[in-house]
C-alpha cells in the first residue's frame, strides 16, 4: 500500500514537476510505463505536456482520483495561479452555486462556503446581488496569524485548512475581514456513506467537529481537470474559473482570455485598500441581465425584509 | 535570626493566621468549590456536546472566555508593575501589600490562560503549538510571553518570600506539621548574614528590573491579537498602550480590593492603614485618569475619521438599545466616580476607595467587552444571518459558569496561599477530602443526566431514520415499475488523424442528463443495407465510450467515400434499448508551422476522401483554432479552408509552458460532412511563463521573517538569562548557609 501511493507520488513528480501545462480529454492506449492494476483506472485519458513540448497520454486515474495527503497539499499545483472572475452583472441570486457546493463538501444546510450579499455602496446607487466565496488572498490575512499552519497559502494562490492540524483557536476567523470562515461547532451532521473517503485538505472533505472550514477553491478538481461544482451549477454562467498563468478562464460555456476579460469588462478586486490582494475578481454590475428583485424570488418574507434593510432599499 | 522586636510583634500577629481556620473559612471553601464544580460540570458539557453549547458563533467567534482572558492577564498587572515599581523605589509603605499584588499576579496568570483554552475548539490537539508553533502567529507570542511572564512572576514571588520562609523554619507551625519540612527546604538555609542579604537583594532588584518590561510587552502582545487584525474598533496603532494602561488600572483596583478583604478577615488593621488605601488610591487614580485619556483619543480619532466600519462599531456603543449603558458605565462611572471617590476628602475612606476600586476592576471587564463584542458584531461585509444568535453574541449559562468558576478558584487559591505562606496560614488536609467528594457527587448527577438525555435521543432519531429509510425504499420500489428510454447519442472524431467513435449513453430526466456507466454498446458499420460489426465497448463514469476505427474500416471505402456508422444498446434491467447512427466523409487535416519574414505562422491543410480514395483538396470549410487549458479549449481564431489549404498568424500572446511551448488545436466541429476533426501541433512559440517565484520566509509563510527570529531569540535569551542568574543565585545562598 506505502509502495503504491509512493509511486503515484513519484509519477506526480514526474507528470507534474515537469510542468504538464495542457490536459486534452481524448482517447488512445495506456502507457505501460505507468501501469499498476492496482490503481484505479478510469478509462479516461489526459495528455500532459512535457516542458520539451512532448505531449503523453495518461490514464486520469494515476494521476487524480486518490485525494491528496495533507503534506502532498500543502504543494501547490506546479506553474498554476489560480483566480476566478464573478460576473456581478449575471448574478440573480440563484444559489444554485451554494446547493451544488454544499453537496460537493457534505455540508450541513447551515453552513456556507458562499455567502450572498445585497449591497448597496450608497442610497444613490443600485443595489446589486453579490455571491462571495472565499477570495483567496495573496496576502492572506487569516494564513499570517494561524499559530500552527493549519492554513496556508500554495504555490497556485490557493488558501486551504488542514482540519487534522487545526487547533480550532478561530484567531483567523477574527482576522478575515471578508467573513469568508465557518466552524465546525458541533458534530458535523452528514450522511454515513460519504464518511467511507479519506480526509483531504484539498476535498475539505469530511467536515471536523471543532475546526474551522471555508471554500477551498476545489483543487481536487483542478487536478482532474475539472471545474468547481459552483461554476458548473450556475445556471447563469456568472462564475469563470482559471489558471492566471495559462491566461484563461471559463464559465462553462466560454472560454475567454483571462486578461482581456477583466479588461474590457473593468474588473476590480473586493476591499482591494485593504492589501489583501484577492485571488478573485469582481465585473461590476453594468447592463444587467436581471433586475435585482429578481433575486428575491424563492426567499422568505423575513430574508427579503433582511436584504432590503441590509441595502437601505425603503418601498 | 531576626529577634528583633518588629519581626516577634509581627510572628505573633499573623502566625494564628497560618493555624487557625474558622467556620467562616471552610464555608468559604466549600461554596467556592461549588462554583468550581458547576463549572467543571459546564467544562464537561462543553468537551462532550461541542462549542455550540457556547453563545459564541460565526461572527462572534470569541466572547466571554477571552473577556476573562485580557482581564485576569490585566490584574496580573497588580504584582509585576506595582511591586516591582514600589520596590525599586524603595517606597517605604510597600512592605504590608507588596506580597498580595505578587500573589494576585501569580494566581491570575495561571488562570488567565486556561480560559483561552476554553476557547480551542480541539484541545487535543495543544501539542501542535509546539510541534508546528509558527512565530509570525500573535497567538504564539501569547504563548512564550505568558510562560515566562509566569515563571518570572513566581521566582519573584519566591525571592520576596524567604525571609518569611527562613522564620517561619525557625518558629515552626503547630498544626499540619507537614508543612514545616517544605518552609525548611523552601527557605534555603538563609541565616539572614551579611553575604546572603546582598545576594537576596540583587536578584530581587534584578528580576523586579526584569518583570517590568516584561509584564509591559506581556500585555502589548495581547492587545496585538486583536490589534493585528484588520477590524475596525481592533485596529488600533495604540492598542497595545491602551491596554497595558487600563490592565494597570484594574491590577491596581484588585489590589486595593483584595487588601480591603484580607485587612477584614484577618484583622490587619495595625498593618494595612488608612494611608496604604489613600497611596494605592491616588496611583489608581492616575492610572484611571490615563485610561480616561487612552479611550476619549481612540474613540475620538475613529469619529473624527468616520471610516465606515469604524461607525459601525461606534454606533453599537452609542446607542442606548445596544452598549450605550454598558458603555456609560465602563467608560465613565469608571473612571469618574474613583476620581471623585479619591480627590473629594470627604468621600476618602477606606471603605469608599475600596468601592471605588471595585467599579473600578468591575467596569474594565465590562470594558474589555465592549472591546471584543461590539467588534465581532460588526463585520466588513453586513452580517447577513437570519438565525439571531448568528447575529447578536449572548453569553450562555456555560460562560458564566466558567466565569464564576475561575473568579472562585482566584480566591480559593487566594485564601489558600494565605494560609500557607508566610504572613497567613493553612488548610487542614482532612477537609479536602470531603470537598472533593462533593464535587463528585454533584459531577456524577449530573453525568447520569446528560446519559439519560442522551439515550432518550438517540431513540427518537434512531425511529427517524427507519421510518425514512421506510419511506425512501418504497419510493423506488414505486419507481422499478416504469421503464425508462435511455438518449444515446453518436459522434464522430478524427484526432490526429486516428478516427474514433463516441456514443454517450443517458437518461433524461426533467431536461437534466444523467450518466449510465457499465453498459455494453455494439458499434456498426453501415455497409449497403447490410450492418457490419465494428466492435463493442462499456461506457465509463460519464456513460461515454469511445471506440478506435479499425484502419481497414475506412480503406474499404464508402458510397462516394461516405461512411455511416451505427451504435445501439440492447436494453438492461429496466432501460430500454437505444440506437443511434452518424454518417460522415473521412477528412485529413493537417498542421504545420513556419516562418515567413520573422512571422510566426500556422498552416492548415485539409483533404477530404473522394472516389476510389483518391484524396481531394477541400473548399470552403471553417476551421476553429484553439488552445488547450486546465479546463477547457480557448479560442485563439477561426479560419476558413481555401483549396485544401490555410494559413493563419500564431498566437504569440497566449502563455506557453516555462519553455513557451504551447499545443495548438485545429477542429472542425459537427459538420455535417465530415464530423468531428481535429489536428494539433506544439511548437515553443507561446510566451514562456516567468520562474516561479519562491518565498521562503514571510508573514504567511511556514518560516518567520529573519527579524522576527533574531528579535525572539534576543528578548528570550535576555529574560531567560536574568532567571537562570537569579536561580544560581539561591544555589548560592543556600551554599552559603552551610558554613
Amino acid at each position: 500500500m506505502k509502495q503504491k501511493s509512493s509511486n503515484r507520488r513519484n509519477f506526480l513528480k514526474l507528470g507534474f514537476a515537469a510542468g504538464a501545462t495542457a490536459l486534452i480529454a481524448s482517447g488512445g492506449s495506456v502507457l505501460s510505463a505507468f501501469s499498476d492494476p492496482e490503481d484505479k483506472e478510469t478509462g479516461e485519458k489526459m495528455k500532459l505536456l512535457t516542458p520539451e513540448g512532448k505531449l503523453v497520454e495518461v490514464d486520469k486515474g494515476h494521476i487524480c482520483c486518490q485525494p491528496a495527503g495533507n503534506l502532498e497539499a500543502r504543494q501547490g499545483l506546479p506553474n498554476k495561479k489560480m483566480v476566478m472572475v464573478i460576473d456581478l452583472a449575471k448574478c440573480r441570486n440563484a444559489r444554485k452555486c451554494l446547493e451544488g457546493c454544499q453537496s460537493m463538501h457534505n455540508l450541513p444546510p447551515h453552513m456556507e462556503w458562499i455567502k450572498f450579499y445585497l449591497l448597496r455602496d450608497s442610497p444613490d446607487l443600485s443595489p446589486y446581488w453579490f455571491p462571495k466565496p472565499c477570495l483567496h488572498c495573496n496576502n492572506p490575512p487569516c494564513v499570517k496569524v494561524c499559530p500552527v499552519g493549519a492554513t496556508f497559502k500554495r504555490t497556485d494562490g490557493i488558501v486551504l485548512i488542514d482540519n487534522d492540524r487545526c487547533i480550532g483557536c478561530k484567531f483567523c476567523m477574527a482576522a478575515c475581514p471578508y467573513s469568508s470562515r465557518v466552524f465546525n461547532w458541533e458534530e458535523p451532521k452528514i450522511a454515513k456513506s460519504n464518511h467511507q473517503a479519506p480526509y483531504s485538505p484539498e476535498t475539505s472533505s469530511p467536515p471536523k467537529v471543532g475546526t474551522v472550514s471555508k471554500c477551498d477553491f476545489c483543487p481536487d478538481m483542478v487536478r482532474k481537470g475539472e471545474l468547481p461544482t459552483c461554476v458548473t451549477s450556475c445556471p447563469n454562467g456568472v462564475y469563470y474559473y482559471g489558471d492566471k498563468n495559462e491566461d484563461a478562464v471559463t464559465n462553462g460555456t466560454d472560454t475567454v482570455r483571462f486578461s482581456e476579460l477583466i479588461e474590457s469588462r473593468a474588473a476590480y478586486r473586493f476591499m482591494e485598500e485593504l492589501g489583501t490582494e484577492p485571488s478573485v475578481y469582481y465585473l461590476p454590475a453594468v447592463d444587467r441581465a436581471f433586475d435585482y428583485k429578481v433575486g428575491f424570488e424563492g426567499l422568505s418574507e423575513e430574508e427579503i425584509s433582511l436584504y432590503k434593510t441590509e441595502a437601505k432599499i425603503t418601498e | 535570626m531576626y529577634e528583633d522586636e518588629k519581626t516577634q510583634q509581627n510572628l505573633y500577629a499573623f502566625k494564628p493566621q497560618l493555624e487557625k481556620m474558622d467556620k467562616k473559612g471552610i464555608a468559604l471553601i466549600v461554596f467556592l468549590l461549588m462554583v468550581i464544580g458547576f463549572g467543571m460540570f459546564a467544562l464537561y458539557t462543553q468537551i462532550v456536546e461541542g462549542h455550540i453549547v457556547t453563545g459564541m458563533r460565526d461572527n462572534v467567534v470569541w466572547g466571554l472566555y477571552i473577556v476573562n482572558f485580557i482581564f485576569f492577564i490585566g490584574i496580573s498587572y497588580a504584582g509585576a508593575l506595582i511591586s516591582g515599581i514600589l520596590h525599586l523605589l524603595r517606597v517605604p509603605w510597600r512592605t504590608p501589600i507588596i506580597r498580595m499584588a505578587e500573589m494576585i499576579t501569580v494566581i491570575s496568570t495561571m488562570i488567565g490562560p486556561t480560559y483561552i483554552l476554553l476557547c480551542i475548539g480541539r484541545l487535543d490537539r495543544l501539542p501542535n503549538l509546539l510541534l508546528f508553533g509558527r512565530i509570525q502567529s500573535p497567538i504564539i507570542w501569547d504563548v512564550i510571553a505568558i510562560t515566562t511572564y509566569l515563571s518570572g512572576s513566581i521566582i519573584f514571588l519566591y525571592l520576596a518570600m524567604i525571609r518569611d520562609l527562613a522564620i517561619l523554619r525557625d518558629n515552626p507551625v503547630k498544626n499540619a506539621r507537614w508543612r514545616n519540612p517544605i518552609y525548611r527546604f523552601l527557605s534555603v538555609r538563609y541565616k539572614d548574614t551579611t553575604k546572603q542579604k546582598e545576594l537576596l537583594n540583587v536578584s530581587t532588584d534584578l528580576l523586579s528590573i526584569v518583570i517590568i518590561p516584561l509584564a509591559i510587552l506581556v500585555h502589548s502582545v495581547l492587545a496585538w491579537i486583536f490589534g493585528m487584525t484588520l477590524r475596525p474598533g481592533w485596529h488600533s496603532t495604540i492598542f497595545a498602550p491602551y491596554f497595558v494602561i487600563a490592565a494597570v488600572y484594574s491590577g491596581t483596583g484588585v489590589l486595593i480590593v483584595v487588601m480591603w478583604v484580607f485587612r477584614k478577615i484577618y484583622h490587619l488593621e495595625s498593618q494595612i492603614t488608612k494611608i496604604h488605601f489613600n497611596y494605592l488610591g491616588i496611583i489608581m487614580i492616575i492610572l484611571g485618569a490615563m485610561y480616561g485619556y487612552f479611550t476619549f483619543s481612540e474613540y475620538l480619532t475613529s469619529w473624527y475619521g468616520s471610516i465606515k466600519w469604524d461607525m459601525e462599531v461606534l454606533y453599537r456603543l452609542f446607542n442606548p438599545s445596544q452598549y450605550w449603558h454598558l458603555f456609560v458605565f465602563a467608560v465613565f462611572i469608571g473612571v469618574l466616580l474613583p476620581i471623585i471617590i479619591v480627590t473629594v476628602p470627604k468621600f476618602r475612606n477606606i471603605n469608599s476607595i475600596a468601592f471605588a476600586a471595585s467599579i473600578a476592576v468591575l467596569a474594565l471587564w465590562v470594558k474589555r467587552y465592549l472591546i471584543i463584542i461590539p467588534t465581532l458584531e460588526s463585520p466588513l461585509l453586513p452580517l447577513h444571518d437570519l438565525r439571531p444568535e448568528y447575529v447578536h453574541y449572548s453569553p450562555t449559562w456555560v460562560e458564566w459558569a466558567l466565569t464564576f468558576a475561575g473568579i472562585a478558584l482566584f480566591i480559593l487559591l487566594f485564601y489558600l496561599f494565605s494560609k500557607f505562606i508566610p504572613i497567613i496560614p493553612v488548610v487542614r488536609s482532612g477537609e479536602e477530602k470531603d470537598y472533593s467528594r462533593l464535587r463528585k457527587i454533584v459531577f456524577e448527577k449530573q453525568m447520569k443526566k446528560v446519559i439519560k438525555q442522551n439515550k432518550k435521543n438517540a431513540i427518537a432519531s434512531t425511529g427517524v431514520i427507519i421510518l425514512f429509510l421506510l419511506m425512501s425504499s418504497s419510493v423506488a420500489m414505486a419507481q422499478d415499475e416504469n421503464k425508462i428510454q435511455p438518449v444515446l447519442k453518436l459522434e464522430y472524431f478524427n484526432v490526429d488523424s486516428v478516427t474514433k467513435l463516441n456514443a454517450t449513453l443517458r437518461t433524461k430526466k426533467d431536461g437534466r442528463f444523467s450518466p449510465m456507466p457499465g453498459m455494453e454498446i455494439d458499434f456498426t458499420l453501415l455497409h449497403g443495407n447490410s450492418p457490419k460489426s465494428i466492435g463493442k465497448a462499456i461506457t465509463n463514469a460519464k456513460g461515454i465510450v469511445s471506440l478506435p476505427v479499425p484502419a481497414d474500416v475506412l480503406s474499404g471505402g464508402g458510397e462516394k467515400g461516405v461512411f455511416t456508422f451505427g451504435a445501439s444498446f440492447a436494453g438492461k434491467d429496466n432501460f430500454e434499448k437505444a440506437s443511434a447512427g452518424t454518417s460522415m466523409k473521412p477528412l485529413h487535416l493537417e498542421m504545420s508551422f513556419f516562418q515567413k519574414e520573422g512571422e510566426k505562422m500556422v498552416s492548415l491543410k485539409a483533404l477530404e476522401a473522394g472516389i476510389n480514395n483518391q484524396w481531394t483538396p477541400v473548399d470552403n470549410l471553417d476551421v476553429m483554432l484553439y488552445v488547450p487549458r486546465t479546463f477547457s479549449l480557448l479560442k485563439v481564431g477561426k479560419v476558413t479552408i481555401a483549396n485544401g489549404s490555410a494559413t493563419l498568424e500564431f498566437p504569440t500572446t497566449v502563455p506557453g509552458n516555462q519553455l513557451g511551448y504551447l499545443t495548438l488545436l485545429a477542429k472542425v466541429e459537427d459538420n455535417e460532412v465530415y464530423g468531428n476533426v481535429e489536428a494539433s501541433g506544439t511548437i515553443n512559440w507561446g510566451k514562456p511563463l516567468p520562474p516561479e517565484k519562491i518565498i521562503i520566509r514571510g508573514l504567511g509563510d511556514t518560516n518567520a521573517p529573519l527579524w522576527m527570529v533574531y528579535t525572539l531569540i534576543v528578548l528570550l535569551s535576555l529574560v531567560w538569562f536574568h532567571y537562570m542568574y537569579v536561580i544560581f543565585t539561591v544555589f548560592r545562598i543556600r551554599h552559603l548557609g552551610k558554613s
